[in-house]
């Protein structure tokens, strides 16, 4: 039998992405375009949707052409329906809608948190992990139960990458390739631990309490030589990691499960993947992580997730094909994870039509 | 392709500013099909601006309403921008597309 074959694309934030992958998940092509601003500046949406703009359409000609496939050959479109901004998010959706049109292709609507954790479970294994999902707009603790990814825990105000980016910013690092690596690398050189609140609020965190205290401290201890940038992003990192380690473990005796899957961004930070993997072996589980190729926003990611829902019957009406800012993880129906017995996918196939 | 004409006139008193814009495609079917993937977005601020669109004769029609000049040029410079998108990829992936 010919293997499924969905074309993907992905343009929440400052990534857009278009990627060519199989329903076994293999990534035939999954090229992407970052926008990049400079130090001290972050990205807008206004800006950020004709950076995506220009590059859109260059990047499907070379998705299909590294996969080697035309468009004949492939099953469904998927786009990221949200959650993200809203400019960049209507240029997938335009471009989908085109092209549904043109080459008579349906439609997948896809949640962009789950596109992360459906690849980060395909590329590590990881079969039932609870789940961080750590980016620049998210942060959360989610497991799977009853046809639902659940979030167990959240943070109540800014995402922990958008924390670390307007750190940054402070600091006017350079965003090439990204502002998490830059602090990464110069947290490697800090020698001084510098105390920071600490906000985990039961299964909850918060981050811009930590952020309005280091933008305070940080200008007033750099100029009185007390500390160095180096400390502060040293200082910053393991308070953060350790608030996200600890929601984590909690999450994990919640749900009897021993593995951790971390997806998003700031997934691919070694050092947060060191702190897990230790808070995980001491419980006898593991810890899987992927890098930047997967991590960070990809096409590939949402083309997978949206053949995984086109398999069971999912389709997205050209009128129902729109963007949204605000779009929960538990609010997507995870057919594909339910128990596949053969007398009933005739059923959950009428189901979804 | 396009041929973009805009002009702007203030008439009604509620919707005191407003605006049009025709794009001949010379085709029906491309047309249809940008007006089929725009229509899709309602405009954020009803209240403010309307939108109205037809295709007709290979020609896509746009007519814009607001009640303040900011509102009119922040839906028009939008839409415009993404009108452009959806007809550079029938452009690009539309008949005869060579990769």
């Amino acid at each position: 039998m010919k293997k499924m074959i969905a074309l993907g694309f992905e343009g929440s934030a400052n990534k857009i992405g278009v990627g060519v992958v199989t329903l076994d998940g293999t990534i035939l092509s999954n090229p992407r375009h970052t926008y990049i601003t400079p130090p001290g500046q972050g990205f807008l949406p206004r800006e950020t949707a004709q950076h995506h703009l220009q590059h859109i359409l260059p990047l499907i000609k070379s998705a299909l052409k590294t996969a080697q496939i035309t468009p004949d050959e492939i099953d469904c479109l998927c786009y990221t329906k949200g959650p993200g901004m809203g400019a960049p998010l209507q240029v997938s959706a335009i471009v989908v809608r085109i092209l549904s049109q043109l080459w008579k292709k349906p439609i997948v609507a896809v949640n962009h948190c789950v596109a992360h954790i459906e690849m980060g479970r395909i590329v590590t294994g990881a079969d039932d992990p609870v789940v961080l999902y750590v980016s620049g707009g998210n942060t959360q603790v989610i497991a799977y139960s009853e046809g639902r990814y659940r979030i167990f825990g959240e943070t109540i105000d800014i995402a922990v990458g958008n924390c670390l980016d307007r750190f940054a910013r402070v600091l006017t690092l350079s965003n090439d390739p990204s502002p998490g690596y830059n602090i990464e690398q110069l947290a490697k050189k800090g020698e001084q631990f510098i105390d920071l609140p600490y906000v985990v609020k039961g299964m909850d965190v918060s981050f811009s309490g930590i952020l309005s205290y280091i933008e305070a401290t940080a200008v007033e201890k750099l100029k009185n030589d007390e500390c160095t940038p180096a400390d502060l992003c040293y200082s910053l990192q393991e308070t953060v990691y350790a608030m996200l380690v600890e929601i984590t473990e909690r999450a994990m005796a919640h749900c009897d499960t021993k593995d951790v899957l971390i997806v998003g961004g700031v997934g691919c930070n070694e050092r947060l993947q060191e702190m897990m993997r230790t808070m995980c072996s001491e419980r006898g589980g593991r810890l899987f992580a992927t890098d930047d190729r997967y991590c960070i926003d990809n096409g590939a990611m949402i083309a997978y997730t949206g053949l995984l829902a086109y398999a069971h019957g999912t389709v997205t009406p050209m009128e129902e094909s729109t963007f949204t800012q605000r779009f929960r993880t538990d609010e997507v129906h995870a057919i594909w994870r339910e128990k596949k017995e053969p007398s009933n996918m005739n059923d959950l196939i009428q189901e979804s039509s | 392709m396009a041929a973009p004409v805009a002009d702007t006139a203030g008439t009604q008193p509620q919707w005191e500013f407003n605006c049009d814009l025709e794009v001949d495609y010379e085709s029906e079917k491309n047309a249809s099909m940008v007006y089929a993937a725009l229509a899709v977005d309602k405009e954020l601020q009803p209240d403010k601006v309307k939108r109205q669109m037809e295709v007709s004769n290979g020609k896509l029609i746009v007519h814009f309403e607001a009640v303040e000049a900011r509102f009119l040029r922040a839906s028009f410079s939008a839409f415009v921008d993404v009108l452009t998108l959806a007809t550079k990829t029938i452009e690009e992936f539309g008949q005869g597309m060579e990769l």
